[in-house]
């Protein structure tokens, strides 16, 4: 008997989930707070997925699902879409954004200058053995700079606006109400920049780095220069009923300008941002951004093919539905085939001569 | 009168899972679907807690149009235990307070992933179809901007060529499940992946029915009474599966769509798909008279 015809299928599905869930454990508030503090990387790079920023919730997922990362995203995007639109934020200013780290590769001193900030980038990356060993990593401390770098950084962007460098930003005549918003309504294309913009914010980092990889490898048009990386903080202000403007908490952020060639008279310059700190994402998907304009219809870096195929919980759902029993299809399948080889076989036992073609699936 | 006695009750989620925006959405839509026959109109298509592609576009569709009166089938493969039938099913009934039933009789919906029931649906039923891959179109045009537009010129000489493709190469068309479908004359429409066996039970149908493609974003109808014509040339008629003298070896029904069973030393044995006709059939059979309704296909033949 197959599976889905067996009257013990819901009694079995009750006790595979069971022993999922056995394996892992008891989840209490101690392992959620460790995981919180321990693998901010991590949850961030969670709660970009997920597009919900809350790192208690997604340490939350991440217990739960034993880190499985699409199981992670999607019961965080299921707990985010019950969730009421409560007021919209006023759009945040890069030179407002709490900046921990910001480099250009461009050139080799910007206004503001370069922010090194926390990175691995420049660490040999070696494993730390002794830990294993009953020896704890305790990080070396860090030497202060003698005179701390400003909070907040100018725009590399805007110098290159004044320069007549980049091309002088449009004003967005759109009022916060009127900001497409991804998840209440259908991506259409072409995509709107910002319905491309939220939709990488959101992708998985993994999709959206073999993408933007392609794309910088040679299947796009770009060697993308990093105009200006970031990572920083940035202050969600929203106005109370009443008026006043306040800051309802600061979320971490990371956003990427890559730049290539000119147009126009202008550098071209691609963008992304997400929540979290995740560069490897945004450079990547800064990339995609920027080939976008030029890429060929149907190529791995036009827009409709990379939002569609780094939408992670799209992908990661449809994968594992390939689990699901198919014997209907299938079985429409074979009657198809069965039936042409006996109308072939009746060809050739009436001496007709039958045209073999080689073999092919049928492309619908 | 205080704010209390005024307002419900803090819940976690809305009734029905969904937050009324999603389901203003889904009904707006719904509303153009029917509107315009066949033809895909986009939706945001919330998250759900269950996994795309496992049916989250009808049950979008389902957690819209349910109400605590509404009686509930959900079918895989045409069976009502399949594991995921059975977690839609009690998820549905969880946050709707909708009552289930595996009898297409007694039921106001039917979400169904790959299958029409055999028995005969009514005008005050609704059938949900589960849909993967909505376009008909994405065989011979991956691109969507670009089968969009082909659909609004009504251009679908690639699609008849394929099937005219598949005759010359391999004597009949080769399309298994999901055939494409002419509705009402303008859409061509994939009528999910049910079998060839079930598209001419959509062809003026008394029943709705909803096809809802959450991954893909997209959901499309089938207004009562519309036609639904498979695309076929007129000296190549239709073929439904050969099933037509295959006969269940557990109830001992025939000229029903069947699965089969492969068996140990070659052969095989059938079972009929639609598993609580299977039941209904058995149950009579033993002594307890269990109500089968008309059908369409009547000694495996469709004659609706």
């Amino acid at each position: 008997m197959a599976y889905v015809a067996t009257r013990g299928g819901e009694k079995a599905i009750e006790q595979a989930e069971r022993l999922f869930r056995q394996d892992l454990g008891t989840i209490d508030a101690a392992r959620v707070e460790t995981i919180r503090a321990t693998m901010p990387y991590l949850i961030d790079r969670v709660m970009g997925e997920a597009s919900l920023y809350d790192e208690e919730l997604a340490a939350l997922a991440l217990a739960q699902t034993g880190g499985e990362l699409s199981e992670a995203v999607l019961v965080l995007r299921a707990w985010r879409t019950t969730q009421p639109r409560l007021a919209i934020a006023r759009p945040v200013q890069q030179h407002e954004l709490l900046t921990q780290r910001r480099i250009s590769a461009a050139f080799k001193d910007i206004p503001g200058g370069q922010i090194l900030g926390p990175t691995l980038d420049y660490s040999h990356r070696v494993l730390a053995t002794d830990v294993l060993l009953g020896k704890p990593f305790a990080p070396p401390s860090v030497n202060k700079a003698a005179s701390p770098a400003p909070a907040r950084q100018p725009s590399l962007a805007d110098w290159q606006r004044q320069q007549g460098l980049v091309a002088p930003a449009k004003a967005s005549a759109v009022s916060p109400e009127d900001i497409p918003d991804l998840t209440r309504e259908p991506l259409l294309f072409p995509a709107s920049r910002a319905h491309r913009l939220q939709s990488l914010a959101r992708a998985e980092t993994g999709g959206v780095l073999a993408l933007g990889y392609a794309a910088m490898r040679g299947y796009g048009n770009a060697h993308p220069t990093v105009n200006e990386l970031r990572i920083g903080e940035a202050e969600v202000v929203v106005r109370h009923p009443r008026g006043t403007e306040f800051s309802a908490g600061r979320v971490r952020v990371s956003q990427a300008e890559v730049t290539s060639k000119e147009k126009g008279g202008y550098l071209e310059l691609g963008f992304a941002a997400t929540f979290g700190w995740n560069e490897v994402k945004v450079i990547a998907a800064a990339t995609l951004d920027l080939n976008s304009d030029e890429a060929p219809v149907g190529s791995a870096v036009h827009e409709e093919f990379y939002l569609y195929h780094t939408e992670s919980v799209e992908a990661s759902g449809f994968c594992i539905h390939f689990k699901l029993p198919h014997y209907v299809t299938f079985q429409s399948i074979l009657d198809a085939m069965r039936d042409a080889k006996a109308k072939k076989a009746a060809a050739e036992a009436a001496g007709e001569t039958y045209v073999a073609e080689p073999e092919e699936e049928p492309v619908l | 009168m205080s704010l209390a006695t005024l307002t419900k009750d803090w819940a976690a989620t809305s009734y029905g899972f969904l937050d009324a925006s999603a389901k203003r959405e889904l009904r707006r839509k719904m509303l153009k679907a029917i509107a315009v026959p066949g033809c895909q109109m986009p939706y945001a298509s919330r998250e759900v807690p269950m996994a795309r592609g496992w049916g989250t576009g009808g049950l979008q569709a389902t957690l819209t149009l349910v109400n605590p009166n509404s009686v509930i089938k959900v079918i895989d493969q045409g069976a009502d235990d399949g594991v995921n039938a059975a977690s839609i099913r009690r998820f549905i009934s969880r946050v709707s307070g909708a009552s289930e039933t595996w009898d297409t009789l007694s039921a106001t919906i039917v979400q169904s992933r790959h299958r029409v029931p055999e028995e005969i649906m009514r005008e005050d039923q609704v059938l949900v179809l589960q849909v993967p891959n909505p376009e008909p179109l994405r065989g011979v045009e991956p691109n969507i901007s670009i089968a969009r537009q082909m659909h609004a010129d009504a251009d679908y000489g690639k699609l008849w060529l394929t099937l005219y493709e598949q005759i010359v190469r391999k004597g009949r068309i080769m399309q298994g499940a999901s055939y494409p479908s002419m509705v009402n004359g303008r859409h061509v429409m994939t009528p999910s992946p049910i079998p060839r066996w079930d598209v001419p039970k959509l062809n003026m149908a008394r029943h709705l029915t909803i096809l809802s493609a959450g991954r893909e974003k997209r959901l499309y109808a089938v207004p009562p009474y519309t036609r639904v014509e498979p695309l076929v040339f007129s000296d190549r008629p239709y073929l439904v599966e050969d099933h037509a003298d295959l006969t269940c070896r557990r109830s001992g029904v025939s000229g029903f769509f069947m699965n089969e069973l492969p068996q140990d030393g070659g052969g095989s044995v059938f079972e009929v798909s639609d598993s609580n006709l299977g039941i209904k059939a058995i149950d009579t059979a033993q002594g307890t008279p269990s109500e089968i309704g008309e059908t369409w296909y009547r000694n495996g033949e469709f004659s609706a």
